[in-house]
């Protein structure tokens, strides 16, 4: 009799403990800027359509795709993100070869399929921070960029200008050597 | 030479061995694949010099173990991917049809290139039932370990869980798991659904440095299976199992009792993990083949059958008290019929 008004008391709390992060979904929390791994679908199909098997993350060779636990809310528990700061997607593409809903599209690794294909999100320069713009040469991040000249050019100083061509791998932002980063992803879960 | 039909083929006593066999080995892949995939990210890092000593230590041994095969870890170690839920084996991509189900549930639309990957799992429960469970399901491996505790608990004067609950409650979760998955539009079976959670925990656990949230999910399983129901969870509780149950509802591969070998011992009952009836020829939908009574039946009494629908009961078994003293009554009935 004991064990069972025990367990009972344990259903009740964890009901409880699971209820606000039930509410807290995905969409309402700005602040934390996570991608979804290259060729991921808008972000309510993707969580209709992704499957959690882990795959993806299996398949990367970068080691960048990382999974939610419960801090996006229970929808998107053990589904795949990424956080460019942290460890950037080289965009090899084998997550999407590998996924077998195509929650992560497959994408052909070459230049202009990624381009029109990849949405991951957009850099975003902050002037204020940028070494180039302060006046001293660095253009670490156009160095860092897969697509050099086309996602982001540059000006006098090594000064970055982003262009629509970004894909958002988060390359420019993993590199950057300031603290905190001059140039950030801007999160693009609307699909390609 | 011809096979008695009241005598079961040898090789099924041995069987048990064999799926015991295979379940480690389902087990091992798993922890073996991501150690893989940590393996196949430090070569193609060419960065052996920046890794710390731990780290070179594992790379050496992946490629002790690896080189007898592979000449390019990078590539070539890429045949079987994945976990028990969903994975690429030697180019053949295979989910499990509870996957399938729940990502149909949840998106509310067929997508055939994934659902398909279910079809050859749904053909082989069509006929073998519930074999998953038996067989492959990583997470029937460390319960049945967790029986195997119990009985040395209880051996050691603790009291261990024997609860009965109602089997038909999986059915309720499935299709609640069903429900929710569509109306959440995101699989939440995934979540409680034990072989996936294992196949996912431990390629956390190994390439991304730590349990998540499913762990405490399936050690509280783990409790639930001992303190208050034996293999409560897969009995009881598991979307999976009742997906299975309902597909083998008509499998043709059956096990059956031979009523003349069988001596009423019940051996076969207390070994069952789904808590069947052997010795009474209910296996009913739950049966998953595992043959674990066919390896414990002392008198040879159980064996395959090829059937659509189990035996209706047969009786005491010949060799036991109960149907000798009916005979002895009908042979005393006999007898003093002759005599009048």
């Amino acid at each position: 009799m004991q064990r069972r008004t025990f367990i009972k008391a344990m259903g009740a709390g964890a009901a409880t403990a699971l209820a606000p992060t039930a509410v807290k979904s995905a969409r309402f929390r700005p602040s934390l800027r996570y991608l979804r791994p290259p060729g991921a679908l808008a972000e309510e199909e993707f969580l209709s359509r992704c499957i959690r098997c882990g795959q993806c993350g299996e398949a990367c060779p970068n080691r960048c795709i990382k999974y939610f636990s419960t801090e996006n809310g229970v929808a998107s528990l053990d589904t795949p993100y990424i956080i460019p700061r942290e460890k950037a997607c080289i965009l090899c593409m084998k997550c999407g070869e590998v996924c077998p809903t195509d929650a992560i599209a497959a994408i052909p690794r070459e230049a202009g399929a990624i381009i029109s294909g990849v949405k991951m999100g957009m850099a975003r320069v902050d002037k204020k921070i940028c070494l180039s713009y302060q006046g001293k040469t660095c253009g670490v991040c156009y160095r860092a960029c897969p697509l050099p000249d086309v996602a982001i050019r540059v000006g006098m100083l090594e000064q970055p200008h982003v262009s629509q061509a970004c894909v958002g791998c988060g390359l420019c932002e993993r590199s950057c050597i300031q603290i905190p980063q001059a140039i950030r992803i801007i999160p693009n879960r609307k699909g390609a | 030479m011809s096979v008695q039909a009241n005598k079961p083929l040898f090789i099924w006593r041995h069987l048990n061995k064999l799926r015991w066999l295979v379940m480690s080995l389902v087990f091992f892949m798993l922890i073996l694949l991501p150690m893989l995939h940590v393996y196949q990210t430090y070569v193609s890092a060419h960065a052996y010099d920046l890794l710390s000593p731990s780290e070179q230590n594992f790379y050496d041994f992946m490629e002790t173990i690896t080189a007898p095969f592979v000449s390019d870890p990078e590539n070539e170690l890429d045949a079987i991917k994945g976990t028990t839920w969903s994975g690429t084996f030697f180019g053949l991509k295979l989910s499990d049809p509870l996957a399938a189900a729940g990502q149909v549930a949840a998106s509310l639309k067929f997508y055939w290139p994934f659902v398909l990957t279910a079809l050859i799992p749904v053909a082989f429960t069509l006929v073998f039932g519930r074999f998953f469970c038996g067989w492959l399901c990583p997470a029937t491996f460390l319960y049945e370990l967790n029986t195997t505790l119990g009985v040395w608990l209880r051996k050691a004067g603790l009291r261990t869980g024997n609860r009965r609950l109602d089997p038909r409650l999986k059915y309720i979760v499935l299709v609640l798991g069903l429900l929710l998955s569509a109306v959440s539009g995101s699989i939440v079976l995934a979540a409680v659904y034990p072989p996936a959670v294992v196949g996912r925990e431990i390629y956390y656990a190994i390439a991304l440095g730590g349990f998540g949230v499913g762990a405490v999910f399936f050690v509280v399983t783990l409790l639930f299976d001992l303190l208050v129901a034996r293999r409560g969870f897969c009995r009881y509780l598991c979307p999976g199992g009742a997906l299975y149950s309902l597909l083998g509802r008509f499998r043709p591969i059956r096990i059956k009792r031979i009523v003349e070998n069988c001596n009423d011992c019940a051996k076969c009952n207390a070994v069952c993990e789904f808590g069947l009836d052997p010795l009474r020829d209910n296996f009913g939908m739950e049966c998953n083949n595992c043959s674990a009574c066919i390896a414990v039946c002392p008198t040879d009494a159980m064996t395959f059958v090829v059937r659509m629908q189990d035996f209706p009961y047969q009786g005491p078994g010949h060799l036991g008290r109960h149907y000798r003293r009916q005979q002895g009554k009908k042979q005393t009935i006999d007898d003093s019929d002759e005599k009048a």
